[in-house]
């Protein structure tokens, strides 16, 4: 019992680890194809699409991913009264957030082949 | 089972309670903007489902109070507002420490705070006065109340400008957007909680106090400067333009030579003592405007 818990724990430590970063890099990937400003829920539907329904992240975990990005110059945003609902808060994407995105998708690649490739080869052993 | 967004933002906020007020805020905010953005379109494609059937699974995807309160602490602890990064001064010596305020962009970004608060406080001061007083006697006829109003409305942006502007210079985290003010509810309801919110009130004490203490700060701090700036340029002026030191009934004073250094190094010392009496009076300052602008 005590072992499945801890087990569930380090999952989720694992997880949330990996979650990190990589969801601000999703973040600014959106966005840097995005043709106008977009906003929190846009986006999110956005991922969902592209998704193929892996909820990897939850929605509401994005905003706080989002408001990080843009203090530090990476995103910047706007707030727009909506008609019906709340204002919105449209984001987009900055010079130095293209900057980013080019360095971190390197950075993502480099990771993604060295994991890849030393799994494979726990798998060869 | 959470049934309306309300009461979501009700659980996202107890579970935040530790949090910073402005951490609080820009989450509800942020939840609200997306709950009430989604809920409106799902009502709109499907005209039987009520609030409390249609939330459920958008809580599902957007994550529960719990979750949503996780992902803001954890983004919180990692990023502080722009000049609090502190490097750790613990191990330092008290005399190093005394020195190294020199580098720190907080002790700059407060030392001009302190000579902008006056400005501001001359500012809202008058905004505040002339707000009040013109809808209270206006008040008499009818046109007085939309005037409040628009008074009080007013008082909530500038709130959030003031914020921003103590965030980047006095490094204590306030909001960063506006509290959204639920257009679903009736007119009479926003109403009610426009006079009704500390955040209105808190507003416009902060906006009067800010006078007096924007002179108090101005009045402390040229002093200090102007008196810190004259020792350190004392060899300037007595030696190259024969300036005395000070003149007391017509008997002009100068400084002997040997006496120079020590003025100067006195100079550098009260700037510095300056500087940490700016960052220490920041700190004050923020938690102030801390409690008088969030309404949480």
């Amino acid at each position: 019992m005590g072992n499945l818990t801890d087990t569930n724990k380090a999952n989720k430590k694992f997880n949330k680890e990996i979650k990190s970063g990589t969801a601000a890099l999703a973040l600014l990937g959106v966005l840097s194809r995005a043709t106008e400003p977009m906003y929190g829920y846009q986006i999110a539907k956005h991922i969902e699409a592209s998704s193929n329904d892996v909820t990897l992240i939850k929605q509401g975990a994005l905003y706080p991913v989002l408001r990080s990005l843009e203090s530090s110059g990476l995103l910047e945003s706007e707030v727009e009264p909506s008609i019906s609902g709340p204002p919105r808060r449209y984001y987009s994407i900055t010079e130095g957030g293209r900057e980013a995105l080019g360095e971190w998708a390197e950075i993502w690649t480099q990771t993604k082949d060295f994991v890849d490739a030393i799994l494979e080869g726990a798998n060869n052993d | 089972m959470i049934e309306s967004v309300d009461e979501y933002l009700a659980l996202l906020k107890e579970e935040l309670e530790a949090s910073d007020p402005a951490t609080i805020q820009d989450a509800l905010s942020d939840a609200e903007e997306h709950l009430r953005t989604v809920l409106e379109i799902e009502l709109e494609l499907h005209d039987d489902l009520s609030e409390s059937e249609a939330l459920p699974p958008i809580i599902v995807k957007y994550g529960t109070p719990e979750e949503t309160a996780q992902a803001y602490k954890e983004i919180e602890a990692r990023i502080p507002p722009a000049l609090a990064q502190q490097k750790d001064v613990s191990g330092r010596s008290a005399i190093s420490r005394f020195f190294s305020v020199i580098s720190e962009p907080r002790a700059w970004g407060a030392l001009l705070y302190m000579f902008f608060s006056i400005i501001a406080g001359l500012i809202y001061f008058t905004w505040a006065i002339t707000g009040l007083s013109l809808s209270m006697s206006l008040m008499i006829l009818i046109i007085g109340i939309p005037f409040l109003i628009l008074f009080l409305v007013s008082i909530r942006t500038i709130a959030l400008v003031e914020g921003r502007i103590i965030e980047a210079l006095l490094g204590v985290r306030m909001p960063r957007r506006s509290v959204f003010t639920p257009t679903r509810v009736g007119w009479w309801e926003q109403l009610k909680s426009l006079f009704l919110e500390r955040r209105t009130w808190g507003g416009i004490a902060y906006m009067l106090v800010q006078l007096p203490l924007g002179i108090l700060y101005f009045t402390i701090f040229s002093v200090l400067l102007a008196l810190s700036l004259g020792f350190i340029l004392v060899p300037v002026s007595e030696l190259g333009f024969h300036s005395p030191l000070f003149v007391i009934n017509n008997t002009a004073y100068h400084s002997p030579i040997w006496l120079m250094p020590f003025v100067v190094i006195a100079g550098f010392i009260i700037f510095l003592a300056t500087m940490h009496l700016a960052k220490f009076i920041g700190r004050m300052h923020g938690s102030l405007a801390k409690s008088l602008l969030i309404g949480i």
